[in-house]
């Protein structure tokens, strides 16, 4: 479990601005907590798409260690 | 019925403090003044064992069979609580075949409750249902997946078996007051009805429970964690019975929106535990006005209820760094604590039993190093630490914590409903497994693994399983040899067996010659077996079982590598 995995840090999006613009559409008209909760459910599907415990592990690391801003 | 409560404060037990409540007569065993009490000589015993719990008993009921003699203390004069009900309620697999071959398996069978169905709840919506008959890795053993049962009963078809198999002394109202050992010798003083008296132990086996003194004693260290995490049981009777199904719901509409479990059990009684509010206070949420009122919301105010025992608790989680600490190992809640969720507790108690029962006996009769105890910390850690990690990711999804942590099981809930990959994210328990052993100095890379107790075919036709053949060894290693052999292998086998305490059966394909004197055929009703593949050995020749049911190696070539797993398993390499 503790295998070292690299994330894709480069970009893999087929289409980036695409992708973005569905992802605030999707929260377009929504509460904070109806977004939270929309967001939420996207992380677990989106893990459950990886699956990789290592590579959901170096996600998680990358996602934590990124500057606050 | 329960009249003026008296409550006993309940913070931070594992246990199910006695409330009030009809509850069951135990049954009460004499006792008996031993000799120490009118003898100013101290006599030693190769093993003292401390607490007639479920552990103590399996591990005292193991070594009557193997014919070893050991000394059994419990302060007690009766199994379960005084006044109370049951503790645990859930047998796995694992644990019925080692009932099996304790020999009161039958007993358990016929009077324990068999489920298979398990639905889970959120809201007024069912998110997921399953049905374990369903489920292949079941259905190899000749024990079902799950009994459920009071504890007490397995405990006192324990202390009967005891008596029938002789061996072991039980002596009941004797407790521990105080221990020293050092390099030669471990001394307890007992305090008994009629006096107090010391006597001598060469192993000290603690499975006295939560509340041990020896930890203090031998200066144990352990890791703890506690929560604010609080529930209620109340174990009752109904005039209309639900569903022989067990329900949980994560959100219960009948009880705030917090958890309930809906489990059976033997005698029509049904546990029904509810999840409480935070840090609740113990007296108010197990009143019985209280109580009745959560009953009727969940069942209707039409089903009479008749309330067997209540109990509020809370529960911690705790693990010992060592499970041995010079002459006394841990074993049962000395060892480790877990939350109730997946039956973790005494199904592994049962386990930690069972895997030093056959070392002590090994070692006590001369066929195996000392050094082979070493092992059962090795082996036993490694199982107690998983189930404390299991049983608190449980626990977690449980009782998240406000904000994110509640916001993903929301998430995880809602997407369950539709999605059958979000259903493994819902943790309403992980039911008890046989742990595997990775990291054990007596088992090679190739074993480690829980053997089921597959059924086969004797060479008389009549069927037997596993279990009867680890009977047979009588505390020897198990050598399982598959197929038709060379020569020169059958040779091999047979000095194998003069040298060392180690027992051979070929097991024989169905068009397969017999060779061996000792070989059983590995079909069953449906047609070809599943022994080779319990035994983990598809592709290999030989499989080394030992005595608790588990592989300590395979291999190809009945050779120098078999005999060298044979050491190893018996601690000499």
């Amino acid at each position: 479990m503790t295998t070292e995995a690299a994330i894709k840090t480069d970009s893999n999006f087929q289409d980036a601005d695409a992708f973005y613009e569905c992802l605030l559409d999707a929260h377009q008209g929504l509460s904070r907590e109806q977004s939270e909760l929309l967001n939420a459910r996207l992380i677990l599907i989106l893990a459950n798409q990886i699956g990789d415990s290592a590579v959901l592990q170096a996600c998680i690391a990358g996602a934590r260690d990124a500057p606050a801003r | 019925m329960l009249e003026t409560p008296a409550y006993a404060p309940t913070a931070f037990t594992n246990g199910y403090e006695f409330t009030q409540g009809t509850g069951y007569t135990l049954p009460e065993y004499p006792f008996v003044a031993p000799p120490e009490l009118n003898s100013k000589q101290i006599r030693r015993h190769p093993i003292v064992i401390v607490g007639g719990g479920i552990t103590g008993l399996s591990l005292a009921c193991a070594l009557a069979r193997y014919g070893v003699a050991a000394v059994l203390l419990d302060e007690d004069n009766s199994v379960g609580v005084k006044g109370a009900s049951s503790r645990g309620i859930c047998y796995t697999q694992k644990s019925l075949e080692v009932f099996h071959r304790l020999g009161i398996y039958e007993r358990i069978a016929a009077k324990g409750v068999q489920w298979s169905v398990g639905r889970t709840f959120a809201g007024d919506d069912e998110v997921y249902s399953f049905d374990l008959r369903q489920q292949s890795n079941f259905n190899l053993s000749t024990q079902p997946p799950f009994i459920n049962i009071q504890q007490f009963y397995i405990e006192g078809y324990l202390v009967e078996r005891i008596h029938e198999l002789g061996h072991v002394d039980l002596r009941w109202k004797s407790r521990v007051t105080a221990f020293t050992q050092n390099a030669e010798v471990a001394t307890l003083t007992v305090e008994t009805p009629a006096g107090s008296y010391q006597i001598e132990a060469e192993h000290v086996i603690d499975a006295s429970g939560s509340h041990t003194p020896f930890h203090d004693w031998v200066g144990a260290t352990m890791q703890n964690k506690r929560g604010d995490d609080r529930w209620c049981i109340a174990d009752v009777r109904f005039s209309t019975h639900p569903p022989v199904e067990r329900h949980t719901w994560i959100e219960a509409p009948f009880n705030e929106n917090r958890a309930v479990w809906q489990h059976l059990m033997a005698d029509d009684v049904w546990r029904i535990d509810y999840q409480m509010a935070p840090n609740a206070d113990p007296d108010a949420v197990s009143r019985e006005d209280v109580v009745r009122e959560r009953l009727q919301r969940q069942f209707g105010k039409e089903v009479e209820v008749e309330i067997v025992w209540v109990g509020p608790y809370a529960y911690r989680s705790r693990c010992l760094d060592q499970l041995r600490v010079g002459r006394v190992f841990f074993m049962g809640d000395t060892a480790k604590i877990v939350s109730p969720f997946g039956a973790r507790g005494g199904n592994t108690g049962v386990a930690d039993a069972d895997n030093l029962a056959w070392k002590l006996a090994a070692v006590l009769r001369g066929r195996a190093s000392a050094t082979l105890l070493e092992s059962y910390n090795a082996e036993r850690l490694e199982a107690a630490q998983q189930n404390v990690q299991v049983t608190n990711r449980t626990a977690r999804f449980l009782r998240p914590a406000d904000g994110m942590e509640r916001g993903f099981r929301t998430a995880a809930i809602s997407l369950a409903r539709q999605y059958p990959f979000a259903r493994s994210l819902v943790n309403t328990g992980r039911m008890a497994v046989a742990n595997t052993y990775t990291r054990s100095s007596i088992c090679d890379s190739t074993g480690g693994q829980s053997v089921q107790n597959v059924a086969f075919r004797w060479a008389d036709g009549a069927q037997g399983a596993i279990n009867d053949l680890l009977q047979w060894a009588g505390g020897d290693l198990l050598v399982l040899v598959f197929g038709e052999l060379p020569a020169a292998s059958l040779r091999r086998l047979k000095q194998l067996a003069q040298h060392a305490p180690v027992r051979s059966v070929q097991v024989l394909g169905p068009d397969d010659r017999a060779q061996a004197r000792e070989h059983v055929r590995d079909i069953n009703v449906q047609g070809t077996g599943h022994v080779r593949g319990a035994c983990h050995a598809v592709g290999h020749t030989w499989a080394l079982v030992r005595p608790d049911g588990y592989l300590a190696a395979t291999g190809k070539a009945v050779d120098g590598q078999l005999v060298a797993a044979v050491e190893k398993t018996l601690g000499l390499r």
